[in-house]
């Protein structure tokens, strides 16, 4: 008789619950002043952040070190479509992105170097023991740190541009899920974990900006798609039946993930020295995920050598306001609220990424001591939309590898930052 | 108030907004708040009480065992019908005392010879250390087991019992309708059930008219053409209820027994049909196709290619079997055994010498296949009407089972099918539900008794009840 063979499919790497300001499974916590504006910085410079909004803004933006991180604390509650189990919430999680920059120049200069390293994307799910889609998906967590190296160049006093050079530093990804295979004498069924660290992987990114007066800057700019991809990642099973090990034979895995392009343009004004607003538009190049596939090495995992879960992204677009107020020299303001559409379709959502059309709103300040130490602080929370699948949607979709139901997120994240002027 | 604010004071909306926004992390969306209610509509469960056969009592595996009889679906229901308010506060089940948990005991996966296998528990091999209820008080078959002393249950169901055995109305054969009367000295999970004064003279209607149900569920039929299935289409003679049950008693027994449970048709409740038993693993695991491709590659057998799988039909003709024939689960440790006429590599069924053909009770050939299906729908026809003539829902398992082994049914990232061991909702004796195939049976009831009633009750998630467990 053949032992039960039981496709361990698809299976999922990143998550959004720490996806906080873009959709999918962005990140995009970078710069606490950007934050602290709704996201914004394609259509101006405030700091050396600029090297990730848009590397021409970065020609005009001062010289010097800046170093921020967030907490990203999610609140993810989920109900089944059926049964009476009631609502589970996530075991929450809090996630610390990061990022730091450094930029160097002549003073008035026309260019500029600089580096820098942030978090664009990354999450951490781990839903409570037993619930319903524990076939899904039980924990997640994915981190990710982008190394950058930036030049600028101020070809007159109205027009700059830039580019930078991205490299995927550091990835790892541990997915978990149950496998629906029990032992006898077993009360809990058996359970896989896929870890792996990814390649290195070299992007870029690029912009202009376009500064027709003092009181008006425009800009434009792109960061590239990158394949993030695990080599040959570890897996292990626990509590499987001893008559089930030839169908879970395997002992590592292949994947590779596509991270998504962004086209972004923006506007910065100044109507006087105190106030600046902000105004971006992003388009996230989503549809490049179509589908997550693993590819099993060393023999199969559940009966198969290769497992394929359908994701069908699509592109997704965010807009996003913001504005600061410089209330003295050493005390500034900021707010700012962003829509941001969802990239996952009806009928797609997974646990790992339980993403909906969402609505940010932030907050923030600087408090300068002195005119080169000075401290940034910033408040993001997002609403997500309420959204529903139903089984029937799953099947008619022929995403059946996830669970029907409702999901509801909401993400505070406080984040602080501190900066230093040359 | 001045333009210029100090720090110390504008620091503060600030650090305001930063505890507003420590406070809204805290908040978890509730969504609970926003789902409706579950509700028994017009609905009264505070007694309920399901009668049917084995797959109403929790038979799985080929036994009757407490931890499956604690998940039947009957008991699935109750407890779902608790969730309204108005459910049973106590669902009774004839349970095995607990130094006997384990009942009539259980078929097991084991590896026999490298190979997984599904053992039978037996006394030669000390009934795989199964926990059973066998009293030895009757050593011939069907050995006695241990009595059930508590009020009577609410769980009704009888593993073995056709709607023909069920009333001693349903048969004007005065040997089958008394059979009928007899049944607690035929059938020992029905003996169990009953005091002892009762075994001789009290049919199952009589014994459920008992009963004052608030709410019923029904599911009585399957062996009216099961028990002639399994067999392979062959009757057993010392066994009044072993050939297919005729329509006109079915139709007198089945009026019987919804007439007595509803209580002339003021009670409400749900019956359920018979589901097409070909579609069973019991008759689908074995094909004939893989059989006969297996003997041509057998290479201990002589002249393989030129072999092939012979049976015996019901009508006693020896011939080759074909697509049409349905081999039964047991069969597939008969096929090409040695017999003492013939030894293998010329075993049962291989066609050297066409003399060894597969017995008759192994197969269900197309003939009999068919008369399985026809007299099926007629029963369903006869369960629609007497369901419609005392106003109760038909909870369509014919057309469920149907779907389920055409398409598989997927419960929460799990596909589940009706493949024997592998499918997750058939046990091991290839006829009776797991745990996880009993959970989503209950949801079929509750579907319609929803759809029926107006009811909201909740339905289960399957995946929190196992499939076959793997050694």
């Amino acid at each position: 008789m053949q032992v039960k063979s039981i496709l361990l499919a698809g299976g999922a790497l990143l998550a959004a619950s720490s996806g906080a300001q873009a959709s999918g499974f962005q990140v995009g916590l970078t710069g606490q002043k950007n934050v602290a504006m709704g996201g914004t910085g394609t259509g101006l410079y405030l700091d050396q952040a600029s090297q990730f909004y848009n590397p021409g803004a970065f020609a005009f933006a001062p010289t010097g070190f800046q170093v921020g991180g967030n907490m990203a604390i999610p609140r993810i509650s989920f109900r089944p479509d059926a049964a009476d189990q009631g609502q589970r919430n996530l075991q929450n999680t809090n996630v610390f992105p990061f990022s730091g920059f450094i930029g160097f120049g002549p003073k008035e200069g026309k260019w500029r170097l600089g580096a820098g390293v942030y978090t664009p994307f990354g999450s951490e799910v781990h839903y409570q023991p037993g619930w319903e889609g524990r076939y899904a998906l039980t924990d997640i967590n994915l981190r990710s740190v982008f190394v950058q190296a930036t030049a600028a160049y101020a070809i007159t006093p109205q027009v700059s541009v830039g580019a930078g050079l991205v490299m995927l530093a550091m990835g790892s990804v541990d997915l978990q899920r149950d496998i629906p295979l029990q032992a006898q004498g077993s009360t809990t069924p058996a359970h896989a974990q896929l870890t792996g660290n990814a390649d290195h992987k070299l992007g870029y990114n690029a912009g202009i900006l376009f500064k027709p007066s003092e009181k008006l800057s425009l800009g434009i700019s792109y960061r590239s798609a990158i394949d993030a991809h695990v080599g040959s990642g570890d897996i292990t099973l626990t509590n499987l039946p001893a008559s089930a090990r030839s169908n879970f034979s395997a002992t590592s895995f292949d994947v590779t993930l596509p991270l998504p392009d962004v086209y972004s343009v923006g506007l910065g004004i100044r109507p006087n020295d105190k106030l600046t607003l902000a105004f971006d538009a992003n388009l996230v190049g989503w549809s490049r995920y179509q589908s997550l596939d693993f590819t099993y090495a060393g023999g199969v995992l559940g009966g198969a050598a290769t497992s394929s879960s359908k994701r069908e992204y699509q592109d997704a677009l965010a807009f996003r306001v913001g504005a600061q107020y410089k209330i003295t020299d050493n005390f500034t303001v900021r707010a700012g609220t962003f829509y941001d559409m969802s990239c996952v379709r009806d009928g797609f959502v997974t646990p790992e990424t339980p993403d909906a059309d969402r609505l940010g709103l932030t907050a923030g300040f600087t408090y300068a001591f002195g005119q080169r130490f000075g401290l940034d602080a910033s408040f993001l929370f997002e609403d997500f939309m309420k959204r529903s699948q139903t089984q029937d949607d799953l099947i008619s979709n022929g995403t059946t590898d996830r669970v029907a139901g409702t999901y509801k997120t909401t993400i505070s994240v406080p984040g602080v930052g501190l900066y230093m002027k040359f | 108030m001045t333009t210029l604010f100090p720090l110390h004071k504008t620091a503060r909306p600030a650090l305001a907004l930063l505890g507003l926004g420590l406070g809204l992390a805290g908040c978890q969306s509730n969504l609970d708040a926003t789902a409706p209610a579950a509700s028994a509509g017009p609905l009264d469960f505070t007694s309920y009480v399901a009668i049917g056969n084995s797959l109403t009592s929790g038979y799985s595996d080929g036994g009757l065992y407490n931890e499956v009889q604690a998940v039947s679906y009957p008991a699935l229901l109750a407890q779902q019908f608790g969730t309204t308010g108005k459910g049973p506060a106590n669902f009774v089940q004839p349970a095995f005392s607990s130094a006997k948990k384990d009942g009539s005991g259980y078929i097991k996966l084991q590896v026999v010879n490298g190979a997984l296998a599904p053992v039978v528990p037996s006394a030669a091999n000390s009934y795989l250390g199964e926990q059973v209820a066998y009293t030895g008080a009757n050593p011939t078959f069907p050995s006695e087991l241990e009595a059930y002393t508590g009020n009577q249950p609410d769980n009704l169901g009888v593993p073995g019992i056709s709607v023909l055995s069920a009333s001693a109305k349903a048969s004007t054969v005065p040997l089958i309708a008394g059979a009928a009367q007899a049944y607690g000295t035929l059938n020992n999970f029905y003996q169990r059930l009953l005091p002892p004064a009762d075994r001789g003279s009290k049919d199952y209607v009589t014994y459920i008219g008992q009963k004052n149900p608030t709410f019923f569920t029904c599911w009585l039929g399957n062996n009216d053409v099961l028990t002639y299935a399994t067999n392979g289409g062959v009757v057993d003679p010392a066994n009044p209820f072993s050939n297919m049950t005729d329509t006109t008693s079915f139709g007198r027994g089945y009026r019987d027994i919804l007439s007595t449970i509803t209580k002339a048709g003021t009670v409400k409740g749900a019956v359920a049909n018979i589901p097409n038993v070909t579609n069973i693993p019991y008759f689908t695991t074995v094909p004939v196709a893989t059989v006969i491709a297996g003997i041509k590659a057998n290479p201990a057998l002589p002249n393989a290619a030129g072999a092939s799988l012979y049976i015996t039909t019901g009508t006693g003709t020896v011939r080759e079997a074909t697509s049409a024939d349905l081999l039964t689960l047991p069969a597939q440790s008969v096929i090409g055994t040695p017999s003492t006429t013939n030894p293998f590599p010329v075993g049962v069924g291989y066609s050297a010498t066409q003399a060894n053909p597969l017995p008759s009770k192994y197969v269900l050939d197309a003939t009999e296949a068919a008369a399985v299906v026809a007299r099926t729908a007629q029963l369903n026809t006869i369960i629609a009407k007497t369901a419609l003539r005392f106003k109760v829902p038909v909870v369509d398992m014919s057309t469920f089972f149907t779907s389920i082994a055409t398409r598989g049914i997927t419960t929460n990232a799990v596909n589940n099918s009706a493949a024997f061991v592998t499918g997750n909702l058939f046990s091991l004796d290839g006829v009776h539900p797991t745990p996880r195939g009993y959970a989503v049976v209950a949801n079929e009831w509750i579907r319609v008794i929803n759809n029926y009633y107006g009811s909201t009750i909740p339905s289960l998630d399957p995946n929190i009840y196992r499939g076959v467990l793997l050694p």
